[in-house]
Formats: structure tokens, sequence, C-alpha cells
């Protein structure tokens, strides 16, 4: 049994403030290298200086593996379709092969890292990114320079890595090994992970499933962060997530073990030896390696502690009257008591109506959305239930934790309007089982 | 799946569905009211009897219509679903009834009748059926 970690994946400089104000109680912060070069100079204060917490950059190498249309937008007064200046300057801080692949408007492949050297370099060039990418920013500021040297190291540095690809996963599956054997091999101070990204459809497939069992420890990386796309605890059937149960526990025996974009299910195989999860900001549970483009701001809805998963209020408030809570205390004592629900659901019940607030956002807005505040509201009570849910973790056995399943069922079971919300639940507790 | 229907789109179920409340003194109405992420097809005031009405239109999916019925009775002192009368034969009544939620079938001729009267909403919420009967009273609903 592991003490999990909750790590924070900071989406954009917006979310600065959460991180700041729950930065004690987190057990780190991983900010992607896209974001980094975006904005690089409150990015690098915020992680080398204010938090004093560990953190992790993810060097997004996988996006130069992919079509390279998904990391262009329209630029200028022309609008034009070009490379988004954040990855056009990741890419020349990673140098070759990852500028040629902007240059030359071809997607990395297996072929691209046939020759050693090659390879060598490459892998460098990633891991020093990481070291160094924060005291050079420091270095570049006459404000902060005289910090440069203080800057913690990041807690692991991550190898180069790509999405391997359902349809030729030995390739890419092979390519992503041996960036991971290359990189722990060039024996820097910092422990090397390795990222393994694929679709969560591979794990109904033993093959493969067997090869990284086999073959991840042999590359010599201390700790392995799974990113599996789409992967879905919500929603995903017994087997998958039995396979990633398995997964995990196989080859947490030989290094650590994160997911990269895990949820409640994921914390909770602690118990096989997960060491932690990262995730947004109440977002961020699954993520598709397609990035989603152009669509409105997401709503972000009421975490309800009792079935790990972020709900409409109207769902949750048809409950009341079911579940016999009349009053704040009832709602404190039934529901949630952190100091954001606290706050929140004080003199009267209809206040939680508060973390579903909606309105026009512009006067020529046709559709509602959710207003900043009720978004700020459900955030906090997210990160403090995901906190809690971590501690608790940390105290609870297996039984411990199917019990609580069991008992969640029971208490909701009778809850018409949240019937199709808690199936999860059942199928938690047979995975875990 | 049943008979074919003469609807081909749920919004023609809309006229038929308001006039009939219109008759029963529902006579604020407002189609499309925002409830959260939803919307509720046609929401009524009653001046007469001071209640409220919500009223889920569907063409075939009764089960998501049921979904959010139940959610409409936080809003609503009634909630209904209205669905073509060659629909209707596939409808849970038993459940609907246990929810004290009402069910319209509506003719091929337009015709609206009550299959199965609601009940008053044990759940409704004053706020939110205050911040409605405003909306409707006060310029944004139809009166008719």
């Amino acid at each position: 049994m592991v003490d999990p970690k909750v790590i924070i994946r900071m989406g954009s400089h917006a979310e600065k403030d959460y991180i700041e104000k729950t930065a004690r109680y987190l057990d780190g912060i991983i900010v992607a290298a896209n974001l980094f070069e975006a904005t690089q100079g409150a990015t690098a204060s915020l992680l080398g200086k204010k938090l004093n917490k560990p953190y992790y950059i993810d060097p997004m190498t996988y996006a130069y593996g992919r079509n390279l249309d998904l990391i262009k937008s329209p630029q200028g007064k022309t609008g034009k379709s070009d490379f988004k200046r954040s990855y056009k300057e990741l890419g020349d801080k990673l140098s070759l092969p990852f500028t040629s692949a902007l240059q030359k408007n071809s997607r990395l492949t297996p072929k691209d890292f046939e020759d050693s050297l090659k390879v060598e370099e490459s892998c460098k060039a990633v891991i020093e990114y990481q070291l160094n990418r924060i005291k050079e920013s420091f270095d570049e500021d006459p404000e902060y320079k005289e910090y440069a040297a203080e800057i913690p190291n990041p807690e692991a540095i991550y190898a180069p890595y790509f999405y391997i690809e359902p349809d030729s996963p030995s390739a890419w599956l092979d390519l992503v090994l041996l960036l991971a054997k290359v990189s722990a091999g060039l024996e820097y101070k910092v422990p090397i992970h390795a990222i393994i990204c694929t679709d969560e459809v591979m794990l109904e497939h033993n093959n493969f499933l067997s090869k990284i069992k086999k073959e991840l420890p042999k590359t010599g990386v201390e700790g392995v962060w799974f990113w599996l796309s789409d992967f879905d605890e919500l929603t995903s059937d017994v087997k998958r997530l039995k396979a990633f149960r398995s997964l995990v526990e196989d080859v947490s025996g030989e290094m650590e073990v994160y997911s990269l974009h895990g949820g409640y299910f994921s914390l909770s195989l602690c118990k096989y030896g997960l060491s932690g999860i990262s995730h947004g900001v109440g977002y961020g549970e699954k993520k598709s390696v397609v990035p989603v483009q152009g669509a409105a701001t997401p709503t972000v809805r009421y975490h309800l502690p009792d079935f790990h998963k972020r709900m409409g209020v109207p769902a949750i408030q048809r409950c009341f009257d079911g579940l016999k809570i009349k009053t704040p205390d009832d709602f404190h004592k039934k529901i949630c008591d952190c100091v954001v629900c606290k706050g929140v659901v004080s003199k009267e019940l209809s206040e939680f109506s508060l973390f579903g607030s909606m309105a026009y956002s512009t006067p020529i807005s046709k559709r509602l959305a959710q207003t900043p505040a009720a978004a700020k509201r459900c955030r906090f009570h997210f990160l403090m239930n995901r906190i809690r849910e971590r501690d608790e973790l940390k105290k609870l056995d297996l039984a411990g934790i199917l019990a609580k399943f069991e008992s969640v069922e029971k208490k909701w079971s009778e809850q018409i309007s949240v019937k199709n919300d808690m199936t999860h639940i059942r199928t938690w507790r047979e995975a875990l089982a | 799946m049943g008979e074919k229907n003469n609807f081909s789109k749920e919004s023609l179920l809309l006229k038929p569905v308001a006039k009939y409340f219109r008759r029963k003194s529902f006579r604020w109405q407002r189609e499309e009211l925002p409830f959260y992420e939803h919307r509720v097809d046609l929401y009524g005031f009653s001046r007469v009897n001071e209640l409220t009405i919500a009223v889920e239109l569907k063409l075939y999916k009764w089960q998501r219509a049921f979904e959010q019925a139940i959610l409409y009775q936080l809003c609503a002192d009634h909630v209904y679903i209205a669905m073509p009368v060659n629909s209707i034969g596939r409808v849970d009544i038993d459940l609907l009834k246990t929810h004290g939620i009402g069910l319209l079938a509506i003719g091929n001729a337009g015709r609206c009748r009550q299959i199965l009267g609601s009940e008053q909403s044990t759940v409704v919420c004053d706020n939110y059926k205050e911040i409605y009967v405003n909306i409707l009273t006060n310029g944004e609903g139809h009166k008719w």
C-alpha cells in the first residue's frame, strides 16, 4: 500500500489562484511545456519561487508525433493557420527532430529515431529542457535573476514520449521504451520517469500489456505515468478497469506508478501500488490526445463526494427530500461539510443552488452559462474534496473502500434523479474487489 | 418503435399543448425556459390558482423525458410529459404515477388529451417558482 499523491495539472494561468490557495495540501504541480512557453515568466515564478512545491514539466513531445494540424491555429491578421507560438518555441527548445518536424510540416514517426546518436541527443534535449527551463527564465529576468541558482529541480524528469497508436502499437511502444531506456541511462541526478500514452482500447490487448509489464522495468526508469486517451473511469467497464488495476499492480512492484489524468478510481488503486494521480482544477480526470478546439467553456459541476463524480445541481437537490435533508446542518452531515459548502450553504438549504448559478455572459448571449462565481465555488469544493479523498484513502484499507461503496449504493438507491449517475460505484466495487 | 407519428419534430407538439394549458387557465406561458443546463419546453403559470406547470415534450424517448420531468418538479407545481398519441404505448405509466408526473397524448389532428393527471410536486422550491413566475409575468412570457 502506498500513500497516494494528488498532483494538480495547471491548465491555464487563470487557475493560479486555486493552486496558490490550496498548495499547502497538494503533493505537487504539473505544467505542460507548451503552457510554460506561452506564459513563461508567470509560470516560472509560480513553480520556481511562489509555490515551493514539488513540480513536474510535461514535455508534450507526443504532440509532434500526431497530426500537426492539431497544434495549429489561425495566426496574425491574415488568420492563416500556422503552428501555435507556444509549440513553435517549445520545438525550438527541444531541438532536433522536433524543430524539423515543424519546418517540414511533417509529424514525427518511429523512423525519425532510427539513428541512435540522434536518439541520445533528443533525450538529452528533452531532459535538459525540464531541468533548466525555469532557471533560464529566472536568468532572463532582472527581478528574479538572483534566485536562479536556488531553483529546485523538478521532482522527476520525463523521457520523451509519443502516443502509441492502436493500429501500429509495436513500433510506437518500442520507440517509447527506447527513449525511456536511453533517458534513464544518461544518469542525471533526478529520477527519470516514462509516460505511456495510448488509447484505452489497448487495455484489452493482453500482449501489449504484458510487453509493458515485462519491458518497462528493463529501461531503468524510476517511475511511469499512464495516460490512456479517453479512458473514463466513470463509464468504463469492469474488464478495462480490472486490466488497468492489473497493470498498476504488476508494474508498481518495479517502479512508481502514476495516472496522468485520473480520478478517484485511479486514486483508490493506491491499494494496488499506485503512487498518485494528476488532474486539473475541477476537470481533466480523463483526457483525449485529440485536443478540444473551439468549444465553449465547460460547466464545472458540483463534485458529489459520495459518488466521486461531478453532477448537475438539480439532480442532487431533487434527492434532498428523499434523503431527509431539510436544513443546512442536514446537508453538511449527508452531502458535504467541506469549508466551501459550510460557507455557501450556511443559512438556508436553497443556497445550494449557488453552485449552479447561471447567467447570460454578454448582453447578446443566447445561451445561459455558469457564472464565474459558481464555477469558483465548484472548483474549490472539488479541490477540498479531492484532498479529503486522498487523506481518507491513506487510512482506509481495501475492505474499507468497498464497504464505503456499498453504503453509498444503499444510501442513494431509492433516489430516482441520480439512478443513472451511480452505476460506476458498483463497477468500481467489482473492479477493485 | 411503434407507429409512425405525424409529428416530425418536437416543436410541433408545442402549439396543441400550450393551447390545452391555456384552456386550463395557465395563461402565462414561456417556451424553452432555462433551468440550469436544461430547458423546460413549456412553463406556465395560472393566476387563478397560483400554480405552475412544466411540460417536457418528446416524440419517442419517454425515459429521457422522465429524467428531465423529475428535475422539473423542483421548479413547478405540476409536471407533465407530452408525447404523440402513437408513442404513448411505450410509456411506463406506473412509473410516472409513482412519481406524480402527468402524461398528455397529442393526437394526429393536434388535439391534446390527458392520459394521467399530475400530482402536486412535494419538492417544489419556492425560490425557483418565484423567479419563474416573475419572469413570466414581468414581460418575458406570453400572456394569452
